[in-house]
């Protein structure tokens, strides 16, 4: 099929407005998403986010397009977008149909697999998932004894980078003197991967047996380590699963007392948001206490900051893609955190820490730490 | 010419990081462990799929093995294959290759009118990588091993193959029926169809034969028909990763790569 082909038909229109809820027909073609996208900061031509609005409208399909992987659903365009259009959830419609299609991008169904074989999207062994806290002796979670399920979630489970953010975690829960439980190696997997590259009829049932899981272990809160798996239970979950991102929970552990701050941490930092807290969640304050809260620290704010946050590139799948050198959001980030003049460049997101990382090692920037919020907090207890 | 008709043989495997053998039996411990079929017949499974979407036909799934392959055989269904089908009897436990791949052809024979038989590679847990040959024995049939593509031609009747060789590649040629075995991750199978998977998981038919239902040999299936003795087998020691992580600009790390691995040489 000639790449430029596009398809107009009504089942796929139909379909389409099923998936996304209709959210582009009020979509009145103005084009400020197009402007405002960071894909324009690093490409010569940007990710025209209108005309895929534009196809979405029409039950259009461009096939052969590549495009439409980039976008990273951090909802960028939708923060200045006049009509209140879900872009994301547009993208990742239009992403299902290439699913059925089996049109997806190369490597995504690799992905997919590895989530159903192993639980994961890491291709990692579902029997090593608690291997990181194999010292911890963490309880498993019983709804008479704890107060919180914390979902770990599976980068932090398997990602040797972010199991620093899970021990710092568990070190700011028992100092607070919080009784949890985990669901150890039974604990399922969000599914905001296989949501964020558009599988919406896999997600669903990932969502609805996660949700039987969590209910039979007689969970109803529970605190996430990363923000993506906070979103995806908070949003996309029919209201089964009342989460918190570990941010907001230690922030109220702060405000009532429980969690302290003895240690005093003499360095300029500053806050990069993720989109998953900020943008999809309006969770700005909650990471900006804690950092706050500990005695010495001087939060420098970057220029594009809260809603206005500059993603690091890694949501939407866009963790499983290869993005050239040169086309990196958080290259941009990175050089945007050295003019504040901070040392540490703070997140809450094992996404954004992996993109930020590779940045500041890509480009030998060596008086800039990447940390996580909870590893710096950690350090203050 | 009917429909091209092509079964693929898929076996379920433990994952292999919970492979445990009894010691007394000297057979795999399968109670417990999760298991997944195995990664190479999923490799069969796209290569299958990948001739039908372009020449239409049907796909026949067939295992060996015990009662709860089942589960896992609904997931080619849900992929695109027709029809499945498992050889499931107390007298077909272990077997050998040689008793395998008598079993697995008279299963062949009995879905009958097949012009290709596809498989893995080799298994990940018995790994002899000898039953698409011994298949293509019993059946006296053509065989291309280890292929990387595979086409057809539906007028001449011949089946064509692509291995990949360091340096090139080796293009062969052969005659319908023929047994073909898909060399590992030749290619990136495709993800469940979900318009389907809510049938093929819940009413899809999966036909389930007994030593009874095919025409076997009783000394030729199971243990008595299986010369191979598995007299010992040992653990390999576990090796614990180092976990070394190179610091420095992407040049001094390549660097220190490079020394580390002249040093190992
Ligand atoms: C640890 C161990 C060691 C063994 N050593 C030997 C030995 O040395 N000699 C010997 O004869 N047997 C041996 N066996 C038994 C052998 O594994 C079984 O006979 C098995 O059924 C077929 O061989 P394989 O797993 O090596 O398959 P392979 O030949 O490696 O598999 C290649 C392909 O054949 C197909 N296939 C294999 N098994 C089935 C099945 N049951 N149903 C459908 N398709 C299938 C799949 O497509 C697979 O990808 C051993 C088993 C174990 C567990
Ligand atoms: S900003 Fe909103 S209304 Fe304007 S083109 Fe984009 S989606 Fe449509
Ligand atoms: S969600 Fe982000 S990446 Fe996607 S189109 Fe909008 S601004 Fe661009």
């Amino acid at each position: 099929m000639p790449q430029n082909r596009t398809i107009v038909d009504d089942n796929t229109w139909e379909e389409l407005i099923e998936l996304t809820h209709g959210a582009a027909a009020v979509c009145f073609q103005c084009g400020v998403c197009t402007a405002s996208c960071p894909w324009g900061l690093v490409k010569e031509e940007t990710l025209s986010v209108r005309s895929y609005m534009r196809s979405a409208q029409l039950g259009l399909q461009k096939n052969g397009n590549d495009n439409l992987w980039l976008c990273t659903t951090c909802a960028q365009c939708e923060a200045y977008c006049p009509r209140d259009v879900n872009i994301a959830d547009v993208f990742r419609g239009l992403r299902y149909l290439t699913w059925k299609q089996n049109q997806p991008h190369e490597g995504l169904p690799t992905l997919l697999w590895s989530v159903y074989w192993n639980n994961n999207p890491w291709e990692q062994p579902p029997s090593q998932r608690t291997q990181w806290a194999k010292n911890l002796n963490l309880p498993i979670f019983d709804s008479q004894q704890h107060d919180i399920l914390y979902y770990v979630g599976c980068t932090a489970s398997y990602d040797t980078r972010a199991q620093k953010v899970a021990h710092a975690v568990v070190a700011l829960l028992n100092a607070a003197g919080v009784s949890f439980g985990t669901l150890g190696e039974d604990e399922p997997c969000s599914g905001e991967e296989v949501l964020s590259v558009g599988h919406k009829h896999y997600f669903r049932e990932m969502a609805e047996d996660a949700t039987k899981a969590f209910q039979e272990a007689g969970v109803t809160q529970l605190v996430t380590t990363d923000p993506h798996s906070y979103d995806a239970f908070k949003n996309h979950y029919q209201g089964a699963i009342k989460p918190k991102h570990y941010t907001q929970y230690f922030a109220e552990l702060l405000e009532e007392g429980k969690l302290k701050f003895s240690q005093s941490l003499d360095r300029p930092i500053t806050f990069h948001d993720p989109c998953y807290l900020s943008r999809h969640n309006g969770e700005i304050e909650a990471p900006r206490k804690l950092l706050n809260a500990i005695p010495g620290v001087d939060l420098v704010e970057m220029p594009n900051i809260a809603e206005d946050t500059l993603c690091c590139g890694g949501g939407g799948g866009r963790m499983w893609l290869e993005t050239e050198a040169g086309e990196r959001f958080s290259d941009l980030r990175v050089e945007e955190a050295l003019t504040t003049g901070a040392q540490i460049l703070a997140t809450s997101c094992p996404y954004c820490i992996a993109c930020l990382e590779d940045s500041v090692k890509a480009r030998v920037i060596k008086d800039l730490v990447v940390m996580d919020v909870a590893e710096i907090a950690a350090l203050a207890i | 010419m009917d429909k091209f008709h092509i079964v693929v043989c898929i076996k379920v495997v433990p994952k292999p990081e919970e492979i445990a053998v009894d010691k007394e039996t000297m057979l795999l411990i399968r109670d417990g462990v999760r298991s997944e079929i195995n990664p190479p017949d999923m490799n069969a499974i796209e290569m299958a799929l990948k001739l039908k979407d372009k020449y239409g036909g049907k796909i026949s799934i067939l295992s060996m093995g015990p009662p709860f392959f089942a589960d896992y055989l609904r997931v080619p269904l849900a992929m695109g294959a027709d029809h499945i089908y498992l050889m499931s009897d107390r007298n077909f436990g272990g077997a050998d290759t040689l008793a395998t791949t008598y079993t697995l052809a008279e299963g062949i024979r009995k879905i009958g009118d097949v012009d290709m038989v596809i498989c893995g590679e080799e298994s990940s847990d018995g790994a002899t990588g000898q039953v698409p040959a011994g298949l293509a024995e019993w059946l006296g049939i053509n065989q291309l091993t280890q292929m990387d593509e595979v086409d057809i031609d539906l007028r001449g009747k011949v089946a064509r193959g692509k291995r990949e060789i360091a340096g090139g590649h080796i293009s062969l040629e052969v005659p319908f029926p023929v047994v073909v075995s898909a060399k590992t991750a030749s290619n990136e199978p495709r993800f469940m169809d979900y318009t389907i998977k809510p049938w093929a998981f819940e009413e899809g038919r999966i036909t389930v034969w007994g030593a009874e239902d095919v025409e076997v040999e009783d000394d030729h299936i199971g243990l008595p028909g299986s010369p191979t003795i598995v007299s010992g087998l040992e653990q390999a020691p576990e090796r614990a990763r180092k976990r070394q992580f190179l610091e420095g600009s992407p040049e001094e790390i390549a660097d220190q790569l490079g020394k580390i691995l002249v040093q190992a040489l």
